[in-house]
């Protein structure tokens, strides 16, 4: 056993006592205690005294004996940290511009500071929740040729059931297609079985029955286990099943879809509606159980559809695994590739790989995986969190700024207190006590300012935030955030002004505040190159996001009526556009089911020289089925060749290609050539490159075919009187489809809502833009008023002297202009740099042009000076003998 | 003046020993005569009680060895200490007449 080197008593015991017991009491007390110790080690043993000792000390442990930790009359230290509140409050009352400067800034920048982390809280916390999510991956392929890497999530269809057979690691595999206009994935018109009344509706997503287990989707009704087990059956959202079945169980109806009487949809259970955090965002699941898309589709490695999830096993190691899946794949598709002729067979087999992408992954850190799920960017978390750490940095250097400037007032509270004995530890001690004391105040203001701004935030991001009043965590990180900003922006201050030597002091030789102008000058500078490159940053986003809608995109997306669902009409669709001609106000009338926007169909194709299938690389292009309306509907431009004529069956094999894809099929002369993809076509036209996806990736190869039956009808309408035109053509629609409301939307609205993303990234940035642009003014303005504070007698002099009023505003703003004049120098090319950075992504994007950084230059400029002159035309027109009588 | 029964019986024993009333010398006389020990804690919060209520007064004295050259607080039982006592008895009395059968022996005296 352990032997102590005393023979005393347990020390620890003893030392509780110590801290616990009140001085009055402690002595005796402890007296007593050893007394009884010894006592019992002469009767008994030792650990029997020690354990009479511990419970001795334990027993005393009560109100008479302890010492009061928070307000003790007697104690010293305590009264002094009362009185340093008490001076703070006076304090704070006595100069009130600047301590609502300083606790205004403060607040914005707490609040900003909150409302950031609100976000990025929200952003770090998507896909989460799923049960055991650590062991989810998404299977993702990788080309991974040097210098040509490729990304994307589609695998063939039985890929997850060869890897789960094969491969012990892997304990669960589901399926996913999400891709809309994949069959019924996407959208569709849904009535119940027993109704006429067909609904739009949208988030139609095929998965597996396995999935939904891996997933832990919350049942509502029904089993998560059998939901999906039998072909045909879907599991609807809670907000769905309300909507249809309001009130009852809806588990074994059935939902139409798309007037597809012969293939009724059985619910097999109601799923809680998806958490708003999530990648997967869908109200209505359809099984792929039995589901084969066209004969032999789910044994072909033709086609990539599928997105395929992953249980892996805890011990697995996921690179080595990685490989293992590669080759395993590869063994299968190489030779697959061979049988066709794929002149591409060899360089599948040496660059094929494959990544295993954890699924709370899948939301920030999905990169140039372009999956058809919402995403935001790690890197856009970093930026934002970093913002807002400078925005709180900036108000805490008005709050330096104004201490030190404002020093001469507290030099000669700092010299008394020195002569009547407080150590300089004491002075750091209380001006930390008065910045946490305001720092106190700045919080509780920050935390209602951003509970005020929360909704206009949540509009500007497009985020669901809500202030987490009720957490738990609130109130002890607002404790953390108080001491925080206490000692951010106290500390120099502290240790500034207990610095004052109190002879020099209290006889008045103090430069008043001079000696760190400098130091503040600097700051100041800080502040506005932050300011100045917010503002650059919210120019060039908004700059973009207009270039993107007012560019030429090669199509006119004006006064375009996008009529939705109409894939229902079936064969009467040919009569509703003959109807919609009629109208004299329709210029011309389409149908497809593919459109330059997002959201629509695609079909990716790999089209040779006819008959150059073996010998060539193929080249990547989109098929689009549209009819003979479509190039004059959209306003495109056909450059060389002829439009489809329909009624004909002569254009039925005709493609009408886009400039690119002539260009990478290298063909000279394209009209008249012959192409194939699986089949020979005859290319009859070229049409100038449109934009069809995002401005972030280049425009790819794309040829036009003739295709009837398209589910959206896009109506060309001239501009005047809209209203009736709409009405018109709701009329005429409700003749033919009495039991489906028209659904349209105008096609450059659905445009500009696919930059949303660009559009909110300004709007955040316009946000903190303005917030550190009002804390920047707040400081300086403080700064200029406690110049004009500290000249007055100058300037009365130099007015009694002959100055002009012109002059001592010139002399009063010049010394601040010079100051902006350097953060400019500095902010310039920082923010060049940032947002060059930011505008890699886009493929067509606007120039750094000067004219984004002097309009920043002039804005920041014309703030600063509004601000500073406040002060400095009220000094500059003061009548000296004001100035000079004070003394 | 109200005291408890506990109260009443730290401030018997302090009467009881006179001069030598501290801590550890009342803690031993009530276990000796009661047969239980109380706890050094409730045994000085009772102490600290008393002297508030003033039945009791203190003086600092006579370190020792084993108490590690602390002080002992002495205790002195006051009249009002004296009188919380009689009137305590007074009570026990007043009901004990009542109780039937009940001898307590003090006509013997």
């Amino acid at each position: 056993m352990r032997s102590r080197r005393n023979a005393g008593p347990p020390r620890w015991a003893n030392f509780i006592l110590n801290v616990f017991c009140k001085e009055r009491v402690l002595e005796t007390l402890q007296g007593d205690l050893f007394e009884l110790y010894s006592l019992r080690r002469k009767r008994g043993s030792r650990l029997s005294a020690d354990f009479g000792f511990i419970f001795d000390v334990i027993s005393a442990l009560r109100p008479f004996a302890l010492k009061n930790f928070f307000w003790s009359n007697n104690s010293n230290t305590m009264s002094m940290y009362k009185n340093y509140l008490k001076v703070s409050w006076r304090n704070l009352l006595r100069y009130r511009t600047y301590s609502i400067i300083k606790i205004g800034g403060l607040s914005i920048g707490v609040a900003a500071c909150i409302l950031i982390s609100l976000f990025v809280i929200d952003e770090l916390g998507h896909d989460k929740h799923y049960p055991d999510v650590d062991q989810l991956y998404r299977l993702v392929n990788v080309w991974d040729q040097p210098g040509e890497v490729e990304k994307w999530e589609s695998c063939q269809p039985m890929i997850a059931s060869m890897m789960k057979s094969e491969f012990p690691e892997i304990e669960k595999a589901g399926r996913l297609i999400p891709y809309s206009g994949w069959s019924f994935a996407g959208n569709n018109q849904v009535r119940r079985s027993d109704r006429v009344q067909n609904t739009y509706e949208e988030g139609f997503a095929y998965m597996d029955q396995e999935l939904l287990e891996m997933l832990g989707v919350e049942m509502i009704y029904g089993d998560r286990s059998t939901a999906l087990a039998e072909p045909n059956s879907m599991v609807i959202s809670r907000a769905k099943a309300e909507k249809y079945f309001p009130g009852q169980n809806p588990v074994g109806k059935t939902f139409i879809l798309d007037e597809l009487e012969d293939r009724p949809w059985t619910i097999g259970g109601v799923m809680e509606n998806p958490e708003q955090n999530q990648h997967l965002q869908f109200d209505f699941l359809l099984t792929l159980t039995s589901e084969e898309f066209w004969k032999g589709e789910q044994t072909n490695m033709c086609c990539s559809n599928y997105v395929t999830y992953f249980k892996i096993d805890k011990r697995a190691e996921i690179e080595a695994l990685e490989k293992k899946l590669a080759n395993r794949y590869v063994s299968s598709y190489v030779p697959y590739l061979k049988r066709r002729g794929d002149v591409e067979a060899d360089e599948v087999g040496k660059y094929w790989a494959f990544f295993l992408q954890p699924v709370r992954d899948i939301y920030l850190h999905s990169g140039k995986i372009s999956d058809d799920f919402q995403h935001s960017d790690i890197k856009k978390v970093w930026m934002f969190g970093s913002i807002a750490v400078f925005i709180l940095l900036l108000a805490c250097i008005n709050f330096i700024n104004l201490s030190t400037a404002k020093s001469a007032n507290r030099a000669k509270e700092v010299g008394l207190r020195k002569v009547v004995g407080s150590f300089k530890s004491d002075l750091i001690k209380q001006f930390l006590t008065e910045s946490t004391f305001i720092a106190f105040f700045a919080v509780i203001f920050g935390v209602l300012l951003a509970w005020v701004f929360v909704p206009l935030f949540n509009t500007l991001s497009g985020k669901v935030l809500v202030m987490p009043f009720g957490s738990w965590w609130l109130f002890p990180s607002s404790i953390l955030l108080i001491l925080l900003i206490g000692l951010m922006s106290g500390i120099y201050p502290s240790f500034y002004l207990s610095a004052f030597r109190p002879i020099e002091v209290l006889k008045g030789n103090l430069s008043r505040g001079a000696k760190t102008s400098q130091l503040r000058g600097a700051m100041v500078v800080f502040q506005f190159t932050c300011s100045v490159i917010l503002i650059v940053g919210s120019l060039v986003v908004y700059r973009q996001m207009s270039y993107i809608l007012t560019k030429d995109l090669g199509f006119k997306k004006e006064q375009v009526v996008l009529i939705e669902g109409a894939n229902t009409l079936e064969d009467r669709l040919q009569l509703f556009q003959d109807k919609l001609l009629g109208i004299s106000s329709v210029i011309d009338v389409s149908a497809s089911n593919y459109l330059p926007i997002s959201g629509t169909k695609r079909d990716q194709n790999t089209f040779f020289k006819e008959g150059r299938s073996e010998l060539d690389k193929g080249v990547g292009a989109q098929i689009w089925r549209v009819d003979d309306g479509y190039i004059n509907t959209m306003g495109m431009e056909l450059l060389q060749g002829r439009d489809f004529e329909e009624g004909t069956l002569r254009d039925s094999s005709s493609l009408i290609i886009n400039e690119t894809m002539a260009r990478e099929l290298g063909l000279e002369d394209p009209i008249g050539a012959r192409i194939e993809n699986w089949e020979p076509w005859t290319v009859i036209g070229v049409v100038k490159d449109f934009h069809f996806e995002s401005m972030k990736g280049e425009i790819g190869g794309l040829g036009f075919a003739l295709g009837r039956f398209g589910s959206i009808v896009p109506v060309k309408i001239q501009a005047k009187d809209t209203k009736a035109t709409l009405q018109t053509i709701t009329s005429i629609w409700d003749e033919l489809m009495p039991n489906q409301p028209i659904r349209y939307s105008f096609m450059d609205q659905v445009f500009e809502d696919m930059y949303g993303d660009v559009q909110r990234t300004g709007n955040v940035f316009f946000v903190f833009a303005v917030f550190a642009i009002i804390v920047a003014c707040l400081g300086l303005y403080g700064l200029s008023s406690f110049m004009v504070e500290q000249r007055t007698k100058e300037i009365s002099i130099r007015k009694v002297l002959g100055a002009s009023s012109k002059l001592i505003f010139r002399l009063l703003t010049s010394d601040f202009l010079k100051l902006i004049a350097i953060s400019l120098l500095f902010a310039i090319p920082m923010s060049y740099m940032l947002m060059e950075k930011w505008l890699e992504d886009f493929e067509y994007r606007i120039p750094l042009g000067a004219l984004v950084f002097v309009s920043a230059g002039l804005i920041i400029i014309v703030i600063a000076l509004f601000t500073i002159s406040f002060e400095s035309i009220k000094a500059s027109v003061l009548n000296p003998a004001k100035g000079l009588r004070s003394e | 003046m109200k005291i408890g029964a506990f109260e009443e019986l730290v401030l018997l024993a302090v009467g009881a020993l006179g001069e030598e009333a501290y801590g550890v010398a009342v803690k031993e006389l009530l276990k000796e005569k009661t047969g239980k020990s109380p706890s050094i804690g409730a045994l000085h919060s009772a102490l600290y009680r008393l002297e508030d209520k003033g039945c009791l007064e203190s003086f600092e004295g006579g370190a020792t060895n084993e108490r590690g050259g602390r002080r002992k607080k002495y205790y002195n039982i006051t009249s009002e200490g004296k009188e919380a006592i009689r009137e305590a008895n007074k009570l026990r009395m007043e009901f004990s007449k009542h109780i039937e059968g009940l001898n307590l022996g003090l006509d013997e005296v």
